[in-house]
């Protein structure tokens, strides 16, 4: 044990007091369970800072303009990794209830279109892709176009090439790994039909000009993203995806997220795999 | 036991409801705005809803309109105001509130009110 | 395969939603349009059109669609100018509930701008607009924050105001706010709920 992380004591009501801020701001809630998880952080960051105490520590998140500590202490509080098959429940959602339901009242040959946000090096694209093929017997009468996005160019290049870690594809079912990956060293190649499913495209959120051209999508995936944003920022992504959906279309969040913080655009969704938020069939 | 969902953003009042409805014996959750409350009401049937009146993103008339619009749930809900005018008490009926408390709440209030329409004798 | 790309990038196609014309007069005009839609991308695209603040904060009085009341206020926060603030602030008073409190969240992203106005809210004559202050107040990076809580739950005869402050000296207080919350106690010494929110307080702040 190191001596110095000692020294510093969050005390029950410093807890108390911090998770409510936190659960304000982020929507985060803490279990009392998570107690020691979250004072380890804590301290590390009273430290990090020199903030001396948990008191000084606080104020100085609380009142800084920037919002950069509150901003970071999120990052460590919020384990952000990207693997296959991530927090699958939501694309389970999405082939059993969104899918089947948006096909039902489609009265047109329009193709599916599915706008995934971050993209980041391609995994939660070509999960969706895969899982459409694997799990969604649709795929063989709709045609369906999966754009994915990201503000980092180097990070969509790496999508556009598709090759991954063995930690990346750990959880990709062994038959899955077979059919649609390459070994190639310790690596794997996602495979040459999958990458051709899914277009890649580097947009700002926060710039009307990127994202004014993004129409007519019936699904927006956008997963542990505006977590990371300002309310400000936040508020103004949820509007681009409102004007980016059809009425009746769909928005998946992170497990961690709610539009109860961001946004009163959308329709809370509940189908038995998850909570989903829906642009209302009213809307235009 | 009765679950009873607590709908306010001030975590102070969310946690002085919390402390008098546990000590007369219910399990409560708790929901810091109207939608927030809706994500809830549609994973959990809850016995009763107290709800705030001004809240972020969605506030208490809303989330009273929805609820029982959308038929998520029609069990009672408790409106706790800081506006005493008839009015504002009619508009919460109209919304869908079935009783009407004015800030600040005393214990003893609260409790009767919820009984009374949890169903069970004061 | 049933995937399919498009070969143009992002939807070229413009709809009505999004005229060719784009020029401050002519999304003003789209600001009235009966189409919903036209007025939600009308006051998305004035953000670039500063001058049309007051335009913006009439259509917002007046707005009945959801989606188009956000999206103007999203606008008038970027805009984050003094017409917009002072259009804001005159909303306080509206007898629309969800307006109130819409406008007290977009006030809570100005901080620097809505600052040397809160003074003024904090001794307005309504008790509600009090109420709306103290609120606003949570997001402010203010030095003066916590003096000004202070002179709130010792001066301010309403009970409910004083609440509302107590439950975010909870959060600021520091040894300052010892005494004038003891005060508060004695005033309000039959409300139970203003005991629990300041013994609350006074914990979190004695707590060393």
């Amino acid at each position: 044990m190191k001596s110095d992380m000692s020294k510093i004591i969050i005390s029950e009501e410093d807890f108390l007091k911090f998770r409510e801020y936190f659960y304000r701001k982020t929507g985060i809630n803490f279990e009392t369970t998570k107690r020691y998880f979250v004072d380890k952080r804590l301290i590390e960051r009273i430290e990090a800072t020199d903030s001396g105490d948990f008191r000084s520590y606080f104020i100085m998140m609380r009142f800084q303009a920037s919002g950069a500590e509150l901003q970071l202490l999120t990052n460590l509080m919020t384990v952000n990794e990207t693997y296959f098959l991530r927090e699958d429940y939501q694309f389970d959602c999405l082939v059993n209830s969104i899918l089947p339901e948006l096909v039902k009242r489609k009265t047109d040959n329009r193709p599916i279109r599915i706008w995934c946000i971050p993209s980041s090096s391609g995994e939660e694209p070509y999960t969706i892709a895969m899982y459409l093929m694997e799990r969604w017997p649709g795929i063989h009468q709709w045609d369906v176009e999966i754009l994915s996005s990201d503000i980092d160019t180097g990070i969509l290049n790496k999508a556009r090439i598709g090759r991954y870690s063995a930690r990346s594809v750990m959880h990709v079912p062994a038959p899955w790994l077979v059919k649609y990956f390459t070994r190639v060293g310790d690596e794997y190649q996602i495979c040459q039909d999958l990458r051709e499913a899914v277009e890649f495209t580097r947009v700002n959120l926060a710039e009307p000009t990127d994202t004014r051209g993004y129409r007519n999508f019936d699904i927006i995936f956008c997963r542990n993203l505006l977590i990371y944003f300002d309310d400000l920022s936040r508020k103004t992504a949820a509007e681009v995806f409102f004007d980016a959906l059809i009425p009746g279309g769909f928005v998946c969040l992170g497990h961690a997220e709610s539009m109860s913080r961001i946004s009163s655009l959308y329709k809370v969704r509940k189908f038995p795999q998850a909570i989903v938020y829906q642009k209302s069939l009213e809307s235009r | 036991m009765k679950r009873i969902l607590i709908v306010d953003d001030a975590a102070t009042v969310r946690m002085y409801h919390r402390n008098i409805l546990e000590s007369a014996g219910y399990s409560v959750d708790e929901a810091m705005n109207g939608i927030e409350a809706i994500e809830k009401a549609l994973q959990e049937a809850f016995d009763l809803y107290i709800v705030d009146v001004n809240m972020p993103k969605l506030d208490g008339y809303g989330f009273l309109r929805e609820l029982r619009g959308e038929n998520i749930s029609q069990v009672p809900a408790i409106m706790v105001s800081t506006e005493a005018a008839e009015n504002d008490q009619t508009a919460a009926y109209r919304a869908g509130a079935n009783g009407y408390l004015v800030k600040p709440v005393k214990p003893v209030q609260l409790l009767t009110h919820v009984r009374l329409l949890i169903g069970e004798t004061i | 395969m049933a995937f399919i790309k498009k070969q143009a990038q992002p939807s070229t196609e413009q709809t009505q939603s999004t005229p060719e014309t784009r020029d401050c007069q002519s999304l003003l005009k789209q600001l009235s349009s009966n189409d919903s839609t036209e007025r939600r991308w009308a006051a998305r695209d004035l953000v670039e059109c500063p001058e049309c603040a007051n335009a913006l904060m009439q259509r917002l009085k007046i707005e009945t669609e959801n989606s188009v009341r956000e999206v103007i206020l999203t606008t008038l926060t970027r805009m984050g100018d003094p017409v917009a603030i002072a259009g804001m602030v005159d909303c306080l008073r509206s007898e629309d509930a969800a307006l109130r409190n819409e406008v007290v969240e977009a006030m809570k992203q100005l901080p620097l701008e809505v600052a040397p106005m809160m003074l003024g809210l904090l001794a307005d004559p309504d008790p509600d607009v009090r109420i709306f202050a103290v609120n606003v107040l949570e997001s402010l990076c203010h030095p003066e924050v916590e003096s000004w809580l202070i002179s709130v739950i010792t001066y301010d005869a309403h009970v409910n105001v004083c609440a509302t402050a107590v439950d975010l000296l909870g959060e600021v207080g520091t040894s300052n706010a010892i005494e004038p919350l003891e005060q508060l106690k004695a005033r309000f010494n039959a409300e139970p709920y203003i005991q629990f929110a300041a013994d609350l307080a006074l914990r979190r702040i004695n707590e060393i």
